[in-house]
């Protein structure tokens, strides 16, 4: 490695994403503010920074077992349901004022059927939202969208103005901009950074105040763009796959000589590729036309499998990718028939692809370290 | 057109028909009525043939979809991920053999069976297909994966949105989508739809669904009239085969009057039930042994399961727009399986309720089959109504298609056990 010690932006990101209530959000909650939990990237933070609340994507990070939620949920359910779930009724989550759901896939649509029967959250929303990719599932998000906002206006008291929308849709746009261009940086032969630190420094994104992270994210880029980069790698990897939020999971992997430099994740790139477009009309349909159209699907969306494909085909040439890593969570169907194509589709041109199945919380760190090794080889071995 | 895809019809027509001619050697009530079925199964099969033969355009659909509009266009249809037709012994030894697919075994056996036919030419390619991309994951992915299959590539695919939330928004946008489906169809297929003939089909269809909520009122009797086959047999007719066919009608008819004489005669499906029970899920493959265990052993009887239930909505054929609002409904909120896992868990805590009461239910089994992932999220609500009903719960953990993934032996044993502790029987 040619990298000095850790800059202190990503010291800051590694400490947001290390912990459930890190020390921005308790900064935070100490002057007041209000914060709402959400599930899966498909909610659209900005109105809940419109709303002046601090949106936290929820995660699991740091628990330990899931007693109390295993009388909830079957043992087919995900580890990462079973472990929020936990957390929630062990009162973990009892900073939050408001938690929203979305119908993103079995497993996590059950929560809001869980918490809202057995954890006093003052503030409960569910958003239905579709699973095709057209004009009239814009206009009905839109909709879903208005009366998300509307409830949101009633529990606080006051109106979320279109103004207030918009200064935050620039806002969460900066946000975007700025984490392309240090994805940006990691297209060169010896990236700045590693996967692992970018992993933190995204999840970090839906845990601190945006105008904080931004100013840190833009300090990170400054410092790490003059940096000679890490030049002792193997091969390029990119990661496909759906909830990772745990940097140390991808630290295995670099562990082995890979470098992650690019990734088709919930917590990577598929939150960050579009923006949002600003003041064209109503904010709530630019919203959801940002979420229905414009920014890469994850694969719940119906019929978007050769746009997710095409996707991943542009990142491995751009970034210059050597191997595909597909990880899932064990028990995500959504992951499994998608990893079943790419691996198919990729292979077929000639790209290696590996997939891993995982639980939530890191484990299997052996086998985890002999199959990456393994893959790496191969890797190596279709170079020469 | 695929080969392997048109053996596959006619060796399932054919073993279909030994069945038939085994049914022939009896003269019995429930032989009768079995027959039919087995008759509208054949018949089901050789119109797809005849399509295949003639060119005449069909399409794979989910009775989900107001299946009604496709007898009132004349359209054959069959279902890629509930084929009715495969033998349940077929069917029960591809279970074990899709093991063999490159995908992961803990997704739903079912999913992975329909998978393990599409990777093996064994779905036929419509004129058009209708995706569903309800009640759970799987069904998405199969689609996806069905579409990425070389002789599908060219069948053009159009999925209706569930939405996940109920209420007049929902059926509004649901009731549009099924408008766009016929318009998908109508372009796809060259037939039309004239609302005229589909206001008759789905008159004939209210008639069936009335019978449907009078056959299984006949189910609340003591003892209950049938056991765990017949229910299923009555949602076979109603939204699979015969949709608005007043042959199916006949058949119900049929079916009430033999019900009614055996609730008259006090003859059950045991001759002493003694523990009446209700099966919240589908029926495993391997129900035929496993329920006659039951019967034999416990005198314990299936008296409802999920997809003999049924909320019985009638659709309002007064106008077109009526009639697509009331079948969206139907498909959103009645439809077996898709009432219970496509949005959120509000229907099991309400048919739990009211099965329990209505039908005497001694205890409720929640199988909780490896694939139904949504369902298995709801297995604390559905024990704590249980609790407030003062109603035994049983979970079992089980695969409903392969019957190596639980031992039937272990889930006897689990039965009995269950049985015992909870002094029933």
């Amino acid at each position: 490695m040619t990298t000095k010690s850790k800059p202190k932006a990503l010291q800051e990101f590694s400490e947001a994403a290390k912990a459930i209530v890190n020390p921005a959000v308790q900064d935070w909650m100490d002057r007041g503010g209000r914060v709402v939990g959400y599930f899966c990237s498909y909610v659209p933070e900005e109105i809940i920074t419109a709303a002046g609340i601090l949106p936290f994507r929820m995660r699991a990070t740091g628990s330990t077992g899931t007693e109390l939620s295993d009388a909830f949920f079957s043992s087919t359910n995900c580890s990462f349901v079973r472990h929020c779930m936990n957390m929630g009724l062990k009162g973990d989550f009892s900073f939050l004022d408001g938690l929203i759901c979305i119908n993103s896939c079995d497993h996590v649509r059950r929560i809001y059927d869980n918490w809202r029967r057995k954890i006093n959250t003052p503030f409960l929303h569910m958003i239905s939202f579709p699973r095709k990719t057209g004009e009239r599932q814009v206009e009905w998000l839109r909709g879903e969208l208005t009366l998300f906002k509307e409830a949101l206006e009633k529990y606080l008291g006051f109106e979320i103005t279109d103004e207030r929308l918009w200064e935050a849709i620039r806002l969460h746009n900066e946000t975007r901009r700025l984490q392309r261009q240090l994805y940006d940086l990691r297209k060169r032969e010896n990236p700045p950074i590693t996967g692992a630190e970018t992993l933190a420094t995204m999840v970090a994104s839906t845990a601190m105040p945006k105008l904080r992270y931004n100013q840190l994210l833009r300090e990170l880029l400054q410092e790490v763009s003059g940096l000679l980069g890490h030049c002792d790698h193997s091969a390029r990897l990119m990661i496909v796959g759906g909830m990772l939020d745990d940097p140390g999971y991808l630290e295995v992997i670099e562990s082995q000589g890979g470098l992650v430099v690019t990734d088709s994740l919930c917590f990577g790139s598929r939150v960050c590729w579009a923006d949002v477009e600003e003041q064209v009309g109503d904010p709530m349909a630019a919203l959801a036309q940002y979420h229905i159209i414009d920014r890469p699907a994850c694969p719940r969306m119906y019929g978007e499998q050769p746009r997710r494909a095409a996707f991943i085909r542009n990142m491995i040439r751009e970034f210059k990718v050597d191997g595909v890593i597909g990880e899932r969570i064990v028990f995500c169907d959504y992951w499994s028939g998608e990893h079943f194509l790419l691996d198919k589709q990729l292979k077929a041109e000639g790209i290696p692809f590996l997939r891993l199945d995982r639980e939530y919380q890191l484990s299997g760190i052996g086998q985890l370290r002999t199959r990456v090794q393994a893959f790496l080889e191969s890797v190596e071995g279709g170079k020469q | 057109m695929s080969t392997r895809a048109i053996q596959r019809i006619k060796d399932e027509t054919g073993l279909l028909r030994l069945a038939l001619d085994r049914l022939e050697q009896s003269d019995s009530s429930i032989a009768r009525l079995n027959k039919t079925v087995v008759k509208a199964l054949i018949e089901s099969n050789e119109r797809i043939l005849r399509c295949t033969e003639t060119k005449a355009p069909f399409i794979a659909s989910y009775y989900a979809y107001g299946p009604e509009i496709y007898t009132a266009m004349d359209l054959p249809w069959y279902s890629v991920a509930a084929p009715i037709t495969t033998p349940i012994a077929v069917m029960g030894q591809q279970a074990l053999e899709c093991r063999s697919l490159d995908i992961p075994t803990e997704l739903c056996t079912a999913i992975r069976l329909s998978l393990y036919y599409i990777e093996n030419d064994m779905c036929l390619p419509p004129s058009a297909s209708i995706a569903m991309i309800t009640p759970c994951d799987g069904m998405q992915i199969m689609n996806q994966i069905l579409a990425a299959k070389d002789d599908w590539r060219d069948v053009p695919m159009f999925a209706p949105d569930p939405p996940y939330v109920e209420g007049e928004r929902a059926l509004d946008y649901y009731a549009q989508q099924f408008r766009e489906m016929v318009a998908f169809i109508e372009e796809h297929t060259g037939r039309r739809l004239d609302i005229d003939r589909l206001r008759k089909v789905i008159e004939e269809s209210n008639r069936q669904y009335m019978l449907w909520s009078e056959y299984n009122e006949l189910r609340r009797a003591v003892p209950c009239p049938h056991g765990y086959r017949m229910g299923n047999q009555v949602w076979t007719m109603v939204q699979m085969l015969g949709p608005g066919d007043p042959r199916c009608t006949a058949w119900l008819q049929e079916l009430i009057a033999e019900t009614e004489q055996r609730v008259r005669e006090k003859r059950g499906a045991v001759e002493k039930e003694r523990i009446r029970l209700f099966w919240y899920d589908i029926r495993p493959l391997w129900i035929h042994e496993f329920a006659s265990w039951l019967e034999r052993e416990w005198g314990a009887v299936i008296v409802m399961d999920m997809f003999t239930y049924n909320p019985y909505t009638l659709v309002d054929t007064s106008t077109e727009e009526s009639m697509f609002r009331g079948l969206a409904k139907r498909g959103l909120y009645d439809v077996p399986m898709v009432r219970q896992e496509r949005g959120p868990a509000d229907h099991f805590a309400d048919d739990i309720t009211r099965i329990v009461k209505d039908y005497r239910i001694d205890c409720v089994v929640f199988p909780a089959h490896m694939g139904h992932k949504a369902m298995a999220g709801t297995v604390g609500i559905c024990r704590e109504i249980c609790r407030d009903l003062g109603i035994p719960f049983l979970y079992l953990g089980i695969d409903l298609f392969d019957s190596t993934y639980t031992i039937p032996g272990e889930v006897r044993d689990r039965f009995s056990k269950f049985f015992a502790a909870m002094a029933l029987g």
